[in-house]
Formats: C-alpha cells, structure tokens, sequence
C-alpha cells in the first residue's frame, strides 16, 4: 500500500492548491449529499454537478501527473502498472462509487445515471491530459445544448429515463480510459528535442505533464511537426546562402532569427494559418450556433490566439539560456549590451507576425461569421494586438522567473488584450472609424511602448545569463 | 595505415549455469538505421560485464532493449530465465538501472524521489541509501531539477543499488561523477558483488575501471557482439607485436592469429591473437627487423578493436 499512497501522493505533490481545491470540492459535494434527506433531492443534484466537474479536472490532473511519471524508465519499478491500477481503483471509488453508493441508499432519484455520469466525465478528463481531442466531446455536447436546445433537453430527458444510458456511458467511459491508458503505458523510445522557442501554438492540444515533458505525439501530429521542421531548414539555408553571399548586419539578423525562432518563417508561418485556420473555423462554429451569437467575439479569441506565443517565448528562453552561451560565442559582441540587443532586435519581429497572423485569424472569422462590421474588427485587432504584443514581450524579456508568476503574468496581459479589444470595439463604434482609432492607438501604443521601452532598457542593463533554469 | 583482420574471436559464455541473460538474434532500428543488427549475446551469474563500443555503437540502445524499455524490432531477450517483452513481473525486484542521463522527475525532492521508489521494493538497504547521501554530499531537501548532472547520477545509483539488486545495469554511469565519487562508486560497485550470483553490466569508456573489477569485457561493434571474453584471458592471449626496420613496410607482414594491423613509419603495429614468440622472432630476423613483444592495456585494445 505504501506504493499506492506515494502514487497517491504525487498530485498533491506537484500542484498542492490545485489538488487541495478539488479534494475540497469533494468533500462540499459530499456534505451536500448527506444533506439530501433533510433538504430535498434538489441538493443531490447540485452534489452531482460537484462531484461531476470535480471528478473532470481532478482526473485531469491525476492524468497530468501520472503521465509524468510514466517514463519508460519507472517501468521498472516492481509491480508500477498493479499499483498504479490499484490507485486509480480507489480514486473511482472516491469520485464515483461511494457517492454513488451513498445516493442509491439515499434513495436519491437518478443516482446511477449520475453515477455514470461521473465516471465519464472523470475518464474524459483523464483522456484530456494526454489527448485534448477527447474534450471535443464535451464541447460537443455545448455546442448542440447551444444550436438546438430544445433538442438537448429532449435528449437529456431521454438519457434519464433510457435503461441504456448506464451501460451505455460505462461502456464510453471504459473505452474513453482505455485509449488514454494505452497511449500512457506504452513504452517507446523517445522522440529528438525540439527547440523550446519552436511556435507550439498548434501544439496547444498537445499536453505537457507536469514535469514539463511534451505528450506523445501521433502520426498526424508527427507529420505536422515534420512539414514545420522542413520549413525550419529551407529558411536557415536560405538565409545562410544569403549571408554568404552578402553578409550584412540585416542578413545576419535573419540568421540569428531563424536559429532562435525555427517557426517564425514566412513559410511556416503561412502554414500555421492554414491549420489554424481549421481550428478558429470549429471555435466559430461553435459560437455562431449559440443564441445570443455576437460575431465581435471572433476579434477578441483572435487576439487569445495570437498572444498565445508567447508564453512559450518566456519558457523557451529560459531553457535555451545554456545554449544561448554558443550563440553568444558565435557572435562574439563587442559588449554584453550589444549581445542583449541582439536578441532584443531578434525577437522583436514577433510584434509584427503576432499583429499579421491576429488580423487574419480575425478576417477568417469575419468571413465565416459573416461580421456585419469587419473593417472595425479588423482595425481594432490589429491596434490591440500590436500594444497587447509590445507588453507581452516585454514583460517575458524580464518578466518573473518562477512559473507561478510567469502563468499570472500570461494571464493578465492575455486577458487584459481580449478586455482592452472590447473596449477598442466600443471606442471604435462610439467615436467612428477615424477618431476611435486614433485614440485606441494612442492609449494602446503609448501603453505598449512604454512597457517595452522600460523592459528593453531593462533588458540591456542586466548581463546575460547563460545559467539552466531550476526546477 | 590500418586494417582489421577478419578474424572473429570466439564468444565467451559460460554454458555451465543457468545465464542471467540471454539475447538472441535482437535487431533494433530507428527509422531507417539499423543500429543493432541481430544481437547473440549472454550473460553468466556472479560476473561484472564490462560492455564496451564507441560512440554510436548502440550500447545505450542495447541497454534499454535487454530492459524492455526501448521496443525492439526482432529477437527475444530473456532476463532471469523469462522471456522479456516488456518490463514487469517479480523479476523486476531483483534489476537495477543507472541511465546515462538522469533527467526524471524534477519536481521531486531527493528523500520524496527515494521515499517513492522504495516503495515498490520488496527489499530496500535503507541504511546504505543514507550512508551514500551523507557520503556523496546529497542534500535530501534538494530538488532533483537542482542538483548538477553529477549529482543526479549519484542519485540514480543510490536508488539502483539500495534495492540490492541481482543484476544491475549501469550505463556509463561513472561519466559524470568526480574522480572520488568514481572510486567510492566503484568501491560499493565491488562489495555489492561478493555477495553471491550479483551480476553487472557496465558500459563505460573507463577502462581503468573495467580493469579495477576484472571485468568480462564485451565488445559492440557494427551492431553486433565481436566478443565477450575475460579480461585476464585478453591480458593474457592478445599482444601487441611491433616490428621496426629501416624503410618501413610495403604491406603489412603477415602473422598468424593478426586481429589489427597499423603501418607506421618505420614501425609495423601488429595485434594478434596468441602470438607465437619463435615463429615472430623467425619473421623479424627474415624481414631485417627488430621484434617487440608488448602487452596492450585494455585501453589500447579498445582503441584497437572497436
């Protein structure tokens, strides 16, 4: 048993508040469910709803952690997969079965259908951590209470009164846990490192564990990343040819960006579109098939999707810091400043892909919502975006070091660039095209340069630092 | 100028006792490259297997397939006398595994890492465990993801050895650690093995090492085992032959039992096999050269023969 608790243990471990929240989480749906004689019925649903959402993200972590850990090397480990079995059996009967158990001896109406309910859910947040696809499914079932709901409240009342529904979830939830098991307990050999500045926005639905170390990745996910790699390497040899032949300061800026930012050329960058292009088409999708559909939403997840970069910009410099000492090297600068300024002057090219790819993820939700007011979306976007992309560099250049801070910090300017689009939005209608723009501008710009400036200055101030981020 | 005679020396295998390993006809490739090409290999009780190859030569790749944790594309591996898809089963109580590289769970701190893993073993020397963290200088309050490379390799054999394991595998576990910390792990490496049936593989670059616990040596080349012999038996039958005269060689002479042969100058390096001292004396005194006899240390026929 030793075994099975230190197993237990682990998210606790690696995600304390997190894990403790959940476990709280439990803990009010149980107390609500031992309230359900003196209260009513009504209370075991909202138990239900408890242990239903906290069963999802407490099996998401669970399948976070536990990918972690499974590392062909903790195979070896007497007994890993039993005890591992035997750690999950009693996270299912502490999700799922004893309050299952306790509502069938309440009497509580529903309480297997619920019970099953839960154990899907916990088998797709478990499949979640591994293969996001699998939350596809719940967003499915979103997008159709949205489309049609009436349809989604007939099926509801169908599942509740269907003798099927629990066999039929069982037998989702078993299959759903299996794929995602399969993937987890598989051994293979490793796959080569990528680069940690490589642009993993696609990769979004490629989970990282805890640890930090990439999912597995399948064969599409392969070929993608090989098509990315192929257009890595046409670049550094274009732009090598041409420093070659014409070696200027410009051309071996290109150089230098090619070696810090793989992803970031013109043909990659033309092929992220493309296939993001797909995904912003599903989230679209969704939306529009909602009641109260406001096409102007489309800007604002555009603007989410192109600051997604860089937060992967902040962890990957961090991690190349140690490789970062060749480049240093290689370069041979006269001072540490000029060296910063190098990469300064390097990086800041994502102000502009950043501000292009937003604009033409807005024109593509533009055109498949059918936006009645595109010009003022597009404007707006693209004002943000640039303020939104100044900050968001700048404050990774010399933001916190610690994860905690860097994933609030994320989280700010993200949603502060989604907030202030809106509040470009109404600027734009409230004032008009012309003046709105020229005051989002100002507010924007000024905002954004003003942080840049400060971090750049910052930036050249300090020495570089070629040490490996601690754990 | 140097050639490698195609000489193949008998492989070494005790046939008297059950092995601890037995590999046969094992082929491992990545995409296209066949790293090792059906491998026959094994691997008595109660020996330290020294495993030696150059770089790329697949020792890592080997490693991780006898320990099913690197699938293998043919051939069968059987450790403990059961067939070994996969890693599992009670057997597994009785391996132990040093990586080359360390890089597990850096969240965890070094007592939760050694907490946790002594917790699957049916059998865990608590008190040698402690005495290396004291004696190698390991923080248990430290995070794996902050100790240097050297320290995590310290960590790993900590957590190796403390189970006692019957075999252990070790892959080029001494490459980072400082020369004392390389002594004092040698050190425990040998009193671990006088108890009896404990059996080691080693792959290293330290010869010096190899030498230090009179290993077996087994040597990995173009994707397969040239051999696997005593290192007292190498001492003793392979000598280096150099033979010097005025104007050098033409062509390399030739000897019987010739495993290597470098042209030099003036000089003819020769490595043979059970070299015959008359018959080399009547072939220098015919050739108008001086004879030397030498014996190769096991680094020189390393340098030799992979």
């Amino acid at each position: 048993m030793r075994a099975v608790w230190q197993l237990w243990l682990q998210p606790c471990r690696q995600v304390l508040v997190a894990a403790l929240l959940l476990q709280l989480t439990w803990l009010v749906g149980a107390i609500l469910l031992a309230c359900t004689p003196a209260v009513g019925a009504g209370i075991a649903g909202v138990a239900a709803t408890l242990f239903g959402f906290g069963a999802w993200f407490w099996f998401t972590l669970l399948g976070l952690s536990v990918r972690g850990l499974c590392r062909p090397e903790s195979f070896l480990l007497p007994g890993f997969r039993q005890r591992l079995a035997a750690m999950g059996t009693l996270q299912v009967a502490q999700w799922v079965l004893l309050p299952t158990l306790v509502a069938l001896l309440m009497r509580v109406p529903h309480a297997l259908q619920g019970g099953a309910g839960i154990l899907l859910l916990a088998a797709i947040g478990l499949a979640a951590s591994s293969a996001r696809y699998v939350n596809l499914l719940v967003w499915a079932l979103f997008i159709l209470a949205g489309w049609q709901p009436g349809l989604a409240s007939q099926l509801g009342k169908a599942l509740v009164a269907s003798p099927w529904t629990v066999p039929l979830a069982l037998l989702l939830a078993a299959l759903i846990a299996r794929l995602s098991l399969r993937a987890m307990l598989r051994i293979e050999d490793q796959e080569a490192n990528t680069s940690p500045l490589e642009n993993v926005q696609l990769g979004r639905s490629r989970a990282r564990s805890l640890d930090g170390t990439p999912a597995r990745r399948g064969k599409l996910a392969k070929r993608i990343a090989a098509l990315f790699d192929n257009t890595s390497q046409w670049a550094m040899e274009q732009a090598l040819a041409r420093y070659r032949a014409k070696p200027t300061w410009r051309l071996r800026m290109v150089l230098v960006r090619r070696l810090l930012l793989p992803h970031d050329n013109p043909l990659a960058i033309a092929l992220r579109l493309v296939l993001v292009a797909a995904i912003v088409a599903f989230y679209v999708l969704a939306m529009m098939h909602r009641q109260h559909f406001n096409a102007a939403v489309v800007g604002a997840y555009a603007v989410l999707l192109g600051l997604s970069r860089f937060p992967q910009l902040g962890r990957g410099m961090r991690q190349m810091r140690p490789n970062l000492a060749d480049l240093y090297l290689t370069l041979a600068p006269p001072t540490r400043a000029d060296y910063q300024q190098t990469l300064i002057d390097a990086l800041a090219v994502l102000v502009p892909i950043t501000v292009l790819t937003t604009v033409a993820y807005t024109g593509l939700g533009i055109v498949l919502t059918h936006a009645a007011e595109p010009v003022r979306m597009l404007i707006d976007a693209a004002i943000v975006t640039l303020g939104a992309s100044l900050t968001a560099l700048a404050v990774h250049l010399v933001g916190p070091e610690g994860g905690f801070g860097r994933g609030m910090v994320d989280f700010v300017v993200t949603l502060g660039g989604m907030a202030v689009y809106w509040g470009g939005y109404w600027l734009l209608g409230t004032l008009g095209i012309a003046f709105g723009s020229a005051v989002l501008l100002l507010v924007t710009l000024g905002f954004g340069l003003g942080v840049w400036t400060s971090a750049r200055r910052e930036y050249l101030r300090r020495p570089p630092s070629f040490d490996a981020p601690l754990a | 100028m140097s050639t490698i005679a195609a000489t193949p020396m008998p492989p070494f295998a005790d046939t008297r006792v059950e092995p601890v390993l037995r590999v046969s006809g094992l082929r491992k490739c990545f995409k296209q490259r066949e790293v090792l090409r059906g491998i026959d290999w094994e691997v008595p009780p109660g020996r330290v297997i020294g495993l030696l190859g150059r770089n790329g030569a697949g020792k890592t790749t080997l490693l991780r397939c006898l320990l099913g944790l690197s699938p293998i594309d043919a051939g069968t591996v059987e450790l403990f006398g059961e067939t070994m898809t996969e890693p599992g089963g009670e057997r597994m109580h009785r391996i132990g595994f040093v990586p080359q590289t360390f890089d597990l769970f850096p969240w965890m701190k070094v007592r939760a890492y050694l907490d946790f893993t002594a917790a699957f073993y049916a059998r865990w020397n608590h008190a040698l465990a402690e005495r290396l963290l004291g004696d190698w200088q390991l923080d248990p309050k430290q995070k794996i993801g902050e100790l240097s490379q050297g320290q995590r390799q310290k960590l790993a054999i900590v957590r190796a050895i403390a189970p006692e394991p019957d075999l252990l595998v070790l892959d080029e576990p001494v490459a980072s650690l400082d020369p004392q910390a390389r002594r004092a792990f040698m050190a425990e490496l040998l009193e671990l093995m006088k108890a009896p049936g404990k059996t080691v593989i080693f792959s290293t670059h330290i010869t010096a090492d190899l030498e230090r616990a009179d290993a077996d040596i087994t040597l990995l080349r173009d994707g397969a085992i040239q051999f696997t012999r005593p290192l007292a038996e190498l001492r003793e039958r392979l000598h280096r032959v150099v033979l010097v005269r005025t104007g050098g060689w033409p062509q390399a002479p030739v000897v019987a039992g010739l495993l290597k042969a470098t042209l030099k100058g003036d000089e003819a390096q020769l490595l043979v096999e059970d070299a015959n001292p008359e018959s080399l004396h009547a072939l220098a005194s015919r050739e108008g050269a001086t004879l030397r006899i030498e014996t190769p240390t096991l680094e020189d026929l390393f340098v030799e023969l992979a």
